[in-house]
């Protein structure tokens, strides 16, 4: 029996049409292309990076001539040399990646806490509050931030100033290695922190409980239970804040005052104060290469699966 | 001299209590999750706390474990007053709704855990945790990591890993909910068979009538934060002491009426001008006052209109409404006139009759007065 006409809306019909449409711009047997084609956005991205990257390896291999301020048209290895046996490489190098491995322990140390009452708390107010003022600081580009930290801390901020009411003589707060940690360390906290609550929220509070009950009291709960099993949130947020920091500019051009120079800021000053563009290129090639085997030494410690990254294992 | 006095402590510590509750209560500001509860479990006992989501029988437990404080009341563990005690340094075992394994740990390590937590000796522990695992028949599996195992298998490391350590208390907080029917049973009796082999004195909270009642020595019947009822199984089953009880276990018929004659144990009440009678299971009903007549539904036979119900006390007239076959008894929906066109259900588990009947069909229902118990409405 057919069914009656007024019983197949109007939209349906407009439904069917659409769908007929589509199947003839885009056919069935297509189907199975259709997650290749989704992907491929993000393969052209970086693709270009790829390129990005040959363009820089054969601009590494090319020296500056400072009489004509050309590029040599050979390759040479010359560069490499420098960075290898100059010691002011080696000092920027060695202040970055000293650096961004305390401010990433530092980091995770502070971060973890937060991270743990925000996922925790029972009162939805303190999470509130714990999340807005997480998210403030992101509203505050990191350039301004850096600024504001001058007026706090400088020789007239506000803290000399107020240690000056008790007597005390200004304290050079700027233009050393620790203004420039803690200035890191407090841009990167709200990545660590939003990094590691999904991790802490997939551990369930009755583990904690089931523990307690077991006799753990609640430093063997946090080492033998929470601790292992946020390890995907720590590795993941120890990576980002380590490889974040390890390339970071503008805090340690704006807190470091040009003393306390980061590898991005030695690569700025070759690309746009010396234009050595071949001496950049090299810098940013070991950069990546730097950073490149930290995260696979840390892949190696730790087991590329802790960033929960397993697929559907039985 | 010295033989009785060991004798009279042996016999002291048969009827020794374990867990004492009294007058219990936890407020979260207006709200009672419990209210005033009190009883008190001996030795060696299973006691399942029975009630509807809500009722605080978890609350309940949580207190007992350490986990929430009461606010009024003590909970005493061996004569010695818990609510000051923190969760991990009482000798509590409990097996968690979700089980709460350990993922990062194997089955051993998870058995192992209370035992390394609570310091026994390293040498002992291989040694326990193998035969935990061999009592919950799951002898060789220790080095299956939790995800490797099944349902089951999960329940029974949850289990050993609550037992392991001795505890003078096992707690169970509905663990067997998410299973599925058969697995649940074969779960109920596994329970109940590491329980008497045990002697360990275990709370079971369930909101399953037919687990507490299969599982248990003693029911407490819980419902709006106020204990309804301890009582042993059957006792539970056959004398509810209220009508949420009544209602709660089992499927029951209720009767309205008003109550027109009163003796001790009879009351007699009439619902829409029919005179019924029933056991007074309430001290608070009196003549002239409302009440309901609670009727089990197996507690009435069934039988074709006019047919002969001579042996039963009270019998009225019906028409089936609806009749649903589960197998090994037919639930049979009918209407009853008399009764106002109040619906009835009846179980009827004779194989030889129990589809006799269809929709439509008109029948004679009836039971004895002592299987209809009154309470006040």
């Amino acid at each position: 029996m057919r069914a009656p006409r007024a019983a197949y809306p109007l939209t349906w019909r407009v439904m069917d049409v659409l769908e007929r449409l589509a199947a003839i711009v885009w056919p069935s047997s297509f189907q199975r292309g259709l997650p290749y084609l989704m992907l491929m956005p993000a393969l052209v991205l970086v693709g270009l990076l790829v390129l990005g990257l040959v363009q820089i390896g054969d601009t590494s291999l090319r020296t500056l001539d400072t009489n004509t301020f050309l590029m040599s048209e050979s390759y040479t290895l010359a560069n490499y040399q420098r960075v290898l046996t100059e010691s002011f490489f080696a000092t920027v190098a060695g202040r970055s990646l000293v650096g961004s491995v305390i401010v990433t322990v530092i980091t995770l140390l502070l971060a973890f806490p937060y991270a743990y009452l925000m996922v925790r708390t029972p009162s939805s107010a303190l999470r509130k509050f714990l999340l807005v003022a997480l998210f403030l600081p992101f509203f505050i580009g990191q350039v301004v931030r850096a600024y504001g930290w001058l007026i706090i801390l400088g020789n007239q901020g506000m803290v000399n100033e107020a240690l000056g009411l008790v007597g005390v003589p200004p304290i050079r707060l700027l233009y050393n290695y620790p203004a420039v940690l803690f200035g890191l360390v407090q841009y990167m906290l709200p990545f660590a922190v939003l990094m590691l609550a999904p991790a802490l929220t997939a551990i369930p509070g009755e583990l904690e409980s089931a523990a307690a009950s077991l006799g753990a009291g609640w430093t063997r709960t946090f080492r033998h239970i929470v601790l292992p099993l946020s390890r995907p949130g720590l590795v993941g947020a120890g990576l980002v804040v380590l490889t974040l920091s390890l390339t970071d500019f503008a805090i340690p051009a704006i807190l470091g005052g040009g003393t306390q120079d980061f590898i991005a800021n030695a690569i700025y000053d070759q690309f746009f104060r010396t234009s050595d563009q071949g001496m950049g290129a090299t810098l940013s090639l070991m950069l990546v290469a730097v950073g490149s085997m930290l995260v696979g030494v840390v892949f190696m410690l730790f087991g590329a699966g802790t960033l929960a990254m397993t697929g559907d294992r039985k | 001299m010295g033989v009785v006095a060991a004798d009279v402590r042996r016999a002291g510590s048969i009827d020794q209590v374990a867990v004492s509750v009294k007058d219990v209560g936890m407020a979260f500001g207006d709200v009672h999750a419990v209210r005033n509860a009190s009883f008190d479990l001996p030795q060696g006992r299973f006691l399942t706390i029975l009630g509807p989501s809500g009722s605080g029988k978890t609350t309940l437990l949580r207190m007992i474990a350490g986990f929430d404080r009461p606010t009024s009341g003590e909970i005493f563990i061996n004569g010695q007053p818990v609510s000051a005690v923190p969760p991990h340094k009482r000798a509590i075992g409990m097996v968690f709704q979700k089980l709460a394994l350990f993922p990062h740990m194997t089955a051993a390590e998870n058995v192992a855990f209370p035992l390394k937590m609570r310091r026994h000796d390293a040498r002992t522990i291989p040694e326990k945790v193998e035969r935990y695992l061999d009592l919950v028949r799951l002898g060789g599996y220790g080095d299956r990591r939790i995800n490797e195992l099944s349902g089951g298998q999960q329940q029974r490391v949850a289990i050993a890993r609550a037992l392991v350590f001795e505890p003078d208390l096992l707690l169970l907080d509905e663990p067997l909910a998410a299973l599925d029917r058969k697995l649940r049973e074969e779960m109920q009796l596994e329970f109940r068979r590491i329980q008497k082999e045990l002697g360990v004195t275990t709370i079971n909270v369930t909101h399953d009538q037919r687990e507490a009642l299969v599982v248990s020595d003693e029911i407490i019947v819980m419902n709006g934060g106020a204990i309804q009822q301890k009582a042993r199984p059957v006792d539970a089953y056959r004398a509810p002491s209220n009508a949420f009880v009544a209602n709660f276990i089992g499927v029951t018929n209720f009767l309205e009426g008003r109550i027109v004659e009163l003796t001790s144990t009879q009351a007699v009440f009439e619902s829409n001008g029919v005179r019924l009678v029933g056991i007074a299971a309430d001290a608070a009903l009196a003549a002239g006052l409302s009440c309901s007549g609670a009727l089990r539904a197996e507690q009435i036979r069934i039988a074709p209109r006019g047919g002969r119900l001579d042996d039963l006390e009270t019998v009225v007239d019906g028409q089936v409404v609806d009749c649903i076959f589960e197998g090994d008894r037919v639930v049979y929906e009918i209407r009853v006139p008399d009764l106002a066109g109040v619906l009835m259900r009846v179980f009827d588990h004779d194989p030889e009759s129990h589809l006799q009947f269809g929709p439509g069909d008109e029948v004679r229902l009836g039971w004895n007065a002592r299987d209809m118990h009154v309470f006040q409405k």
